[in-house]
């Protein structure tokens, strides 16, 4: 249950928010953990079951757009989860539409309807928040909606959306604040235009749409809002999928525009101006060519910007207790402990510097961590070889090194690529192309011929890779992939 | 204006008062039949409704509360019934804000504060 301290009360904490050192006293807490996402509720959630007092604080900052939402962070709000379902309606939009070859008869027109979708959508959405909320009261941990800030070595000062103000204590912290949307910093950009944010949840069908960026959710959104049946384009500075492997990268975007997605490559916006209120109303774009003077314009309904995301590190009072954060990026460097520079304040999750994105990544990390802290594990987070999938139609997935990073660090002449085009049976009937969905492998010829890379691209491209990561994690060889035997007939057997 | 409780039997009634009150907040909490005695053939049931009555107090200002008897052992483990098929019921005792994704099933019932938190928070 929550305690709320009168700062007369507690000299200790008066010191501390006056910026004096106090002597250490018993703290409030064992831990607080800022920020209710993948990583910071695992985290607490574990140390609950070493009995230790936790506290969690989450706080939404909603949107320019006014989008706000519950307990469980950005992949059970804003990513993973609604993304996965999105990408799921539109999956079987096609999947009505191969229904035909197979005999199935229907004579109406299939149309999408956005609201039932997105009603779906935020239903269950709202059944995890919920859960997550019964997870927490239910192991004793305090879960307040507030926002989190250091004002002293050992101090939060937690606000709630009332403005409330109440100082909490604890031994160690953990950082868990995630990301938030970058905008473009152009007139117009956040009055009128909607990040993933807001996608999710929006009240309105997003009607013909520009996506603004590259990266996986920039080509995830278009990618299914065109499988919805929407007008969609895709504004793309320099490069798709920066980070990612290139000939994968590019085989996306080659079927992402056969199949009704529009690029425009080379531009970047410069200015929106709302043509028509509405919703969705309509906007104008102009852009500017970055190879020259050329200058575009067009009109959408929506303008959905995906240019990347920045950590929630800058406003959480890191200066006051000497957390080191990178000035540009405001990524969180910390040691393979997930320990900052400051001993008892710790961060998992997005924010960390070089360490990968993803859920289960934050989740395995805090985890561990509060083992190591709590239960005298000493097993540390493993990095390496963390398989991911791209949900884009054409899905793929990979694990371990692209091919390029693979040529930089091992040299071009000791690594062999193994590749094949594969046409999934599924899609013989109803005469998908034959041609576009693809595997490769990538080997370590000086060690037995390792696999260090593994890429396919294809349908339910996720499921495939989850089990070659952890033959990966064994150290499988190509001879030890050439000698098992397929199933017969799925993709996978590639 | 306080909390006030209406008490129904069967999923037309349920549906009926509900739509009633449509504006006001409303909690149902959902049980097995009661013999001639007033006891459940639900033993869950039993056990949870005590605790809830017990945090009825808190319920916010102008709501509802629904107790609702589905119907005997043999109606409710038929796959088909309209509470399992249109509200999604799993399982007797579930204690739900209606409207909501929020809900409390079986054991979870027991425990008051998980109650209270259904009733006092958002």
């Amino acid at each position: 249950s929550v305690q709320a301290h009168k700062e007369e009360d507690n000299p200790q904490k008066t010191m501390e928010a006056n910026g004096l050192t106090p002597v250490p006293d018993s703290y409030d807490y064992d831990l607080i953990v800022i920020g209710g996402g993948s990583g910071g509720l695992a985290a607490a959630k574990e140390a609950a079951k070493y009995e230790k007092k936790v506290m969690v604080l989450d706080f939404v900052t909603p949107t320019p757009q006014g989008s706000s939402w519950g307990l469980g962070g950005t992949c059970v709000n804003v990513g993973c989860i609604p993304k996965k379902l999105m990408h799921q309606a539109a999956l079987l939009g096609q999947a009505l539409q191969d229904s035909r070859k197979f005999g199935w008869q229907f004579t109406e027109e299939v149309k999408h309807n956005w609201m039932t979708m997105t009603e779906a959508v935020q239903n269950y959405i709202g059944s995890l928040n919920w859960g997550y909320r019964v997870a927490l009261r239910d192991t004793k941990v305090t879960y307040e909606n507030a926002y989190g800030e250091f004002v002293g070595p050992h101090t939060i000062k937690a606000t709630n959306k009332k403005g409330i103000e109440k100082l909490y204590t604890a031994e160690r912290f953990i950082i868990a604040t995630g990301e938030r949307p970058r905008y473009l910093g152009i007139p117009g950009d956040k009055e009128y235009c909607i990040s993933s944010d807001d996608l999710f949840s929006l009240p309105y069908c997003p009607g013909k749409t520009l996506v603004v960026g590259a990266s996986y959710v920039a080509l995830e959104c278009a990618g299914f809002l065109a499988g919805l049946g929407l007008d969609v384009t895709v504004m793309v500075r320099s490069i798709l999928l920066r980070g990612f492997d290139q000939d994968m990268a590019n085989k996306i975007g080659e079927y992402m525009k056969e199949h009704g997605v529009n690029f425009i490559r080379e531009f970047v916006p410069v200015k929106v101006e709302q043509v028509e209120e509405g919703t969705p109303g309509i906007l104008k774009v102009t852009a500017k060519s970055t190879t020259g003077d050329q200058m575009i314009e067009g009109e959408y309904n929506t303008v959905l910007l995906a240019i990347g995301r920045d950590p929630c590190t800058r406003k959480i009072g890191l200066d006051k207790v000497g957390v080191n954060i990178n000035e540009k990026t405001g990524k969180i460097p910390v040691n393979d402990e997930e320990q900052t520079n400051v001993p008892h304040i710790y961060a998992v999750g997005d924010i960390l510097q070089g360490k990968l994105e993803l859920t289960p990544v934050a989740i395995q990390a805090g985890r561990l961590l509060v083992r190591r802290l709590y239960a005298g594990e000493t097993t540390k987070c493993d990095y390496v070889n963390v398989p991911t999938t791209v949900f884009t139609p054409l899905e793929y997935g990979a694990c371990g090194y692209s091919e390029e990073t693979a040529v930089e660090k091992f040299g071009e002449e000791n690594i062999e690529v193994y590749h094949s085009h594969f046409w999934p049976l599924e899609w013989t009937v109803p005469s998908r192309d034959n041609n576009k969905c693809y595997a490769k492998i990538i080997c370590n010829i000086q060690d037995n011929e390792r696999v260090i890379g593994f890429h396919v691209l294809g349908p339910n491209a996720g499921e495939v890779t989850q089990g070659f990561a952890a033959a990966i994690k064994c150290g499988l060889t190509k001879e030890q992939l050439d000698s098992t035997i397929g199933i017969h007939p799925v993709c996978a057997e590639v | 204006m306080g909390w006030e409780e209406m008490q129904v039997r069967g999923y037309a009634e349920f549906v009926r008062t509900a739509q009633s009150y449509h504006g006001r907040p409303i909690f149902a909490l959902f049980c097995g039949d009661k013999d001639a005695e007033g006891r459940s053939w639900c033993p869950d049931c039993v056990t949870a409704e005590p605790v809830v009555r017990k945090e009825l107090h808190n319920l916010p200002d102008e709501s509802v509360f629904i107790y609702c008897l589905v119907g005997d052992r043999a109606y409710w483990k038929d796959p088909n019934n309209e509470f399992r098929r249109n509200l999604k019921l799993t399982g007797v005792p579930t204690l739900l804000k209606y409207g909501t994704p929020q809900k409390l099933v079986e054991e979870e019932c027991f425990k008051a504060e998980l109650v209270r938190m259904l009733f006092t928070e958002d």
